[in-house]
């Protein structure tokens, strides 16, 4: 395999955004995640939870409510009071309407989809129509003294119970006058001065409402007399969200200890039919407040102000007892922040609202395998750029010779050219960039740094000339067919010759630069492309997919390689199939043509294609000890894929020349030291 | 009547003496106030502890006329009046003074008169030049408000598009500070309501160090430092070390030579 050195850098203040919002959708399996940000994701539950769409933030769009409505449509409601629907195919904001009542704390869409209803800052309860195109206002409801933090819908769509601070109204709506109220305890047992506010009701088809405040209490109440039925306390602290299942049969609540309690449906007597409610598990997985929680058919799903998702089946509702049946815990982002300049060593960190270029440092010792070598220079900081405007940064790199970065957000994109002298560097601004260069999901800058690869969030691919000063479009190509999707990946071959793009449904599109056409397009697979690169001299393109398949697509010859088709005949090792999280960097060593570097967010791997591939009871992950094993012992047991997990948690790792890998790890503790404070835990004896 | 031996150093002269003064009603007043033993009114009254001062003396009290008792009153009230005019005319061109200070100021302040009268008359001609460009023009007007004023209270006109297309929209502020204001008050409730008073909220650092502690073998804190403590006396500190160092090396290298 060969012996590196390896940058270690923790130097990557990474902090992702806590969930405020979970939305999920059963007819096509997808859960829609808002983060305070302002930044909305969509995860494919089928696809092995994969990140396959996002909509960048903005400042102002402080999120507070999200909802799926009929036909796959996503609303967002937020405090800036401006209703947003999100284009699903076309990745934009489709459009936002004010809602006029001040900010926006909830959005209810009705069982038959075609109505939304709002519950806002002035207690104002407003309906709208969802037209094909737009919704329009119909009217609004009986005004209340306070504002509207929670609304459930009936599911015959009559009647809705909407929570405010220390009530709870129940409303007609076809009169839109409120039948009953509510007056909810501040405490459990006992007076507070402390206004209790619901968080979050739940209409059931029985006429139960089901309410969540922040005195910690779960209670349960008639809707058709408007009276308390039963009362439980679960926390010392608020419960801050909850999700009913579509049977009614069990909900799910979120306090603000990171605590998540399943509540069923349970018959009092093993022959009896009379039901009641009970308190069945509790579940730990998150260390601050659960602001968010759904209940999907066979799953439990929760997000946080700890940033991270967690998707926890439901043993009784799972089919078959395989892996899919295992918690599965989302932090790390699923598509590459970092990009790499090999030349001048140097990495690109993208964060929400600024970038920072750093140069790695030096060390002129030697050491033998596992030393810690020290430093002669440290890592420098040479560059903090900040974005102009409200808006997120969509995607960001820096070309391989160092000379040239670009970023872009949602409607703006901007290049620059940095010089450096001795020690320091500036940066210049190229202006003019050309109008149809606005948002850009990818951009890509090729290996001799003289051409930019722009994939814009229309579809069309922008091929620009970069030179000394000036900057020139070259080419666009437009996609032949199918839908956009937010994960486009670009990856060009170091000769220059050729370009891959995996922007679209229809699979991976190649393209030929020397000609300027279309080459031929790698066949559509059912997963999506987390990685996507083509190797040096062979013109290999090697993709890897969200289920953890690798496969090598020969481009000169148009077909799959050898090596791809025994694998795939063979099948992958169950272990790797296993793995959490998606492959998010694939890179080549120059003088070795039969290896391939890839890392996830717990393992990096070098795939060796020349020796044999592991069969489902050989060791996937070599242990460390097998080096000082006989040589016998070594000969018999290699297999193509060598994994290492010294390094984890990785964000990236590359091969920046023959000998030198750079690794970017982020440990999940330097994460929580950043977080809001939590709830306090009373624990005896400290 | 009591003879009255006359006192060498008081009286100044004996009431007989006085006839030919020509004042006999005063005179009778003296006499009667001195008979009856009581003082006279207000402005002649006689300190009586002067009186028993003397003890030697049995003299007569101070003879006041109240030709000079008036004289004196009047001469009192006329230095009152004197100094409270005086005053009034100080105070008078004190205020006189500082409105113009503030005048002069607020004119510093404001735009020149011709640049102010070019903004309010012209503005579609100002729009005109520059098409398709998005512009607020902002005017300020004379606030009643004195230099405490800050850009908050400039409002905006609205200013129409004169033929141009649509390409900028012109907004009150009123109205944006309305909205911005709801908006702050709801960020404000919901950081009170998960964070404020009364929210059992403990530091990350606690939080984390919990497990430390019930630990078989107990460990420190997760974060065991505080390192932004003191970073003023830090830095004092560090300049000191260095000019020190650097005296002593001045030192040394003059003990060499």
């Amino acid at each position: 395999m060969g012996e590196f050195r390896v940058h270690r850098v923790r130097f990557f203040n990474y902090v992702p955004s806590g969930i405020r919002c979970v939305a999920y959708n059963n007819h096509s399996n997808r859960l829609a995640v808002s983060r305070t940000d302002g930044t909305v994701e969509i995860y494919n539950l089928s696809a092995n939870y994969f990140q396959e769409k996002f909509f960048p933030g903005h400042e102002s769009r402080s999120t507070e409510a999200l909802c799926w409505a009929k036909g796959q449509r996503l609303f967002s409601g937020g405090l800036n009071g401006e209703i947003v629907e999100y284009d699903l195919q076309a990745l934009d904001i489709k459009y936002s309407v004010d809602a006029f009542g001040g900010p926006i704390w909830s959005l209810a869409a009705s069982p038959s989809g075609s109505q939304l209803l709002i519950g806002c800052e002035d207690g104002s309860v407003k309906l709208f129509q969802i037209t094909s195109d737009k919704i329009q206002f119909e009217r609004n409801f009986d005004p209340q003294k306070s504002r509207i933090l929670s609304l459930s819908w009936h599911p015959s769509g009559t009647h809705i119970a909407a929570g405010s601070i220390d009530y709870i109204s129940v409303f007609d709506v076809k009169s839109g006058s409120a039948t009953h109220k509510m007056i909810v305890d501040r405490r459990y047992m006992g007076v507070s001065k402390r206004k209790c506010v619901i968080w979050g009701v739940a209409f059931l088809s029985d006429g139960t409402v089901i309410s969540v405040d922040s005195a910690g209490k779960v209670q349960f109440w008639d809707s058709a007399t408007g009276t308390l039925v039963k009362s439980h306390l679960i926390a010392n602290a608020d419960v801050q969200s909850i999700a009913v299942s579509d049977q009614e049969d069990s909900f799910v609540v979120g306090t603000a200890e990171g605590t998540v309690f399943h509540f069923q449906l349970v018959s009092v007597a093993s022959n009896s039919t009379e039901k009641q409610w009970v308190r069945t598990k509790p579940f730990q997985h998150h260390t601050h407040d659960v602001r968010a929680v759904a209940h999907s058919p066979t799953a439990l799903i929760s997000g946080g102000t700890d940033t991270h998702l967690v998707i926890r089946p439901l043993m009784e509702k799972v089919e078959v007892k395989n892996y899919d049946a295992a918690l599965r815990k989302i932090t790390f982002p699923h598509r590459r922040l970092i990009s790499c300049s090999k030349k001048k060593q140097l990495l690109l960190f993208q964060f929400a609202h600024h970038l920072e270029l750093w140069r790695l440092g030096a060390t002129a010792a030697a050491g033998k395998n596992g030393d810690v070598l020290p430093l002669s220079k440290n890592a420098d900081h040479l560059l903090e750029l900040k974005t102009k405007g409200p808006e997120n940064i969509i995607c960001s790199s820096v070309s391989p010779c160092g000379n040239w970065m670009a970023y872009s957000t949602a409607s703006r994109f901007f290049l620059y050219r940095l010089s450096y002298e001795h020690d320091s560097v500036s940066l210049q601004r190229v202006p003019k960039t050309p109008a149809f260069l606005r948002s850009a999901l990818q951009i890509l800058f090729s290996e001799d740094s003289t051409k930019l690869f722009v994939a814009s969030s229309q579809g069309p691919l922008h091929i620009m000339q970069l030179s000394e000063g000036c900057f020139k479009h070259v080419h666009t190509f437009q996609p032949p067919s199918g839908t956009v999707e937010a994960m486009c990946l670009l990856a060009v071959s170091p000769d220059g010759h050729w370009l891959a793009s995996s922007g679209t449904s229809a699979g991976v599109h190649v393209y030929s630069l020397k000609q300027l056409k279309p080459h031929c397009t790698v066949p559509a697979y059912n997963f999506p492309v987390t990685a996507l690169a083509i190797a040096p001299n062979t013109n290999n393109l090697v993709i890897a997919h969200s289920d953890q398949q690798v496969f090598e697509y020969s481009i000169p010859e148009k077909q799959y390689t050898e090596w791809s088709r025994t694998i795939q005949k063979q099948g992958f090792h169950y272990l790797w199939l296993q793995r959490d999280t998606p492959i998010t960097h694939i890179s080549f060593h120059p003088k070795r043509p039969m290896h391939i570097l890839l890392h996830d967010a717990y393992m990096f791997c070098i795939i060796d294609k020349a020796l044999p591939l592991p069969n489902d009871k050989s060791l996937l992950y070599n242990p460390p000890s097998l080096t000082s094993e006989s040589g016998v012992v070594r000969r018999r047991t290699p297999h193509a894929f060598k994994i290492s997990k010294k390094y984890k948690p990785l964000l990236f790792m590359e091969l920046l020349d023959e000998r030198t890998l750079v690794a970017v790890e982020r440990p999940l503790d330097a994460i929580i030291a950043q977080l809001p404070p939590p709830i306090k835990k009373k624990k005896f004896g400290t | 009547m009591v003879q009255l031996r006359p006192r060498a150093s008081r009286t100044p002269v004996s009431a007989e003496a006085m006839v030919d003064e020509g004042q006999p009603a005063s005179e009778e007043a003296a006499e009667h106030g001195l008979l009856l033993g009581q003082p006279s009114s207000g402005a002649a009254a006689e300190p009586l502890d002067e009186d028993e001062d003397d003890d030697l003396d049995d003299e007569a009290p101070e003879e006041l006329t109240f030709v000079s008792a008036q004289a004196e009153a009047r001469a009192e009230e006329r230095r009152v009046r004197e100094t409270a005019r005086r005053d009034k005319t100080l105070l008078k061109e004190k205020r006189k003074r500082r409105e113009e200070l503030f005048i002069e100021q607020k004119k510093r302040k404001l735009l020149p008169d011709d640049v102010l009268e070019k903004l309010t008359t012209t503005p579609p001609a100002g729009l005109k030049k520059s098409p398709g460009t998005f512009k607020e023009v902002t005017l300020q007007k004379k606030t009643e408000r004195e230099k405490g004023s800050d850009s908050r209270n400039s409002k905006v006109q609205k200013v129409s598009s004169f033929g141009q297309s649509k390409s900028y929209v012109a907004r009150r502020l009123k109205d944006q500070d309305l909205r911005d204001s709801r908006q702050q008050a709801a960020k404000a409730f919901i950081q009170n309501s998960l964070y404020g008073p009364g929210s059992q909220r403990t530091t990350v650092n606690k939080f984390l160090s919990l497990a430390n502690k019930r630990l078989p073998v107990k460990k420190a804190a997760a974060q065991f430092l505080t390192t932004g403590w003191g970073a003023q006396k830090k830095q004092n500190a560090q300049r000191f070390k260095r000019r020190w160092m650097f005296r002593k090396k001045a030192a040394s290298g003059k003990d060499r030579s």
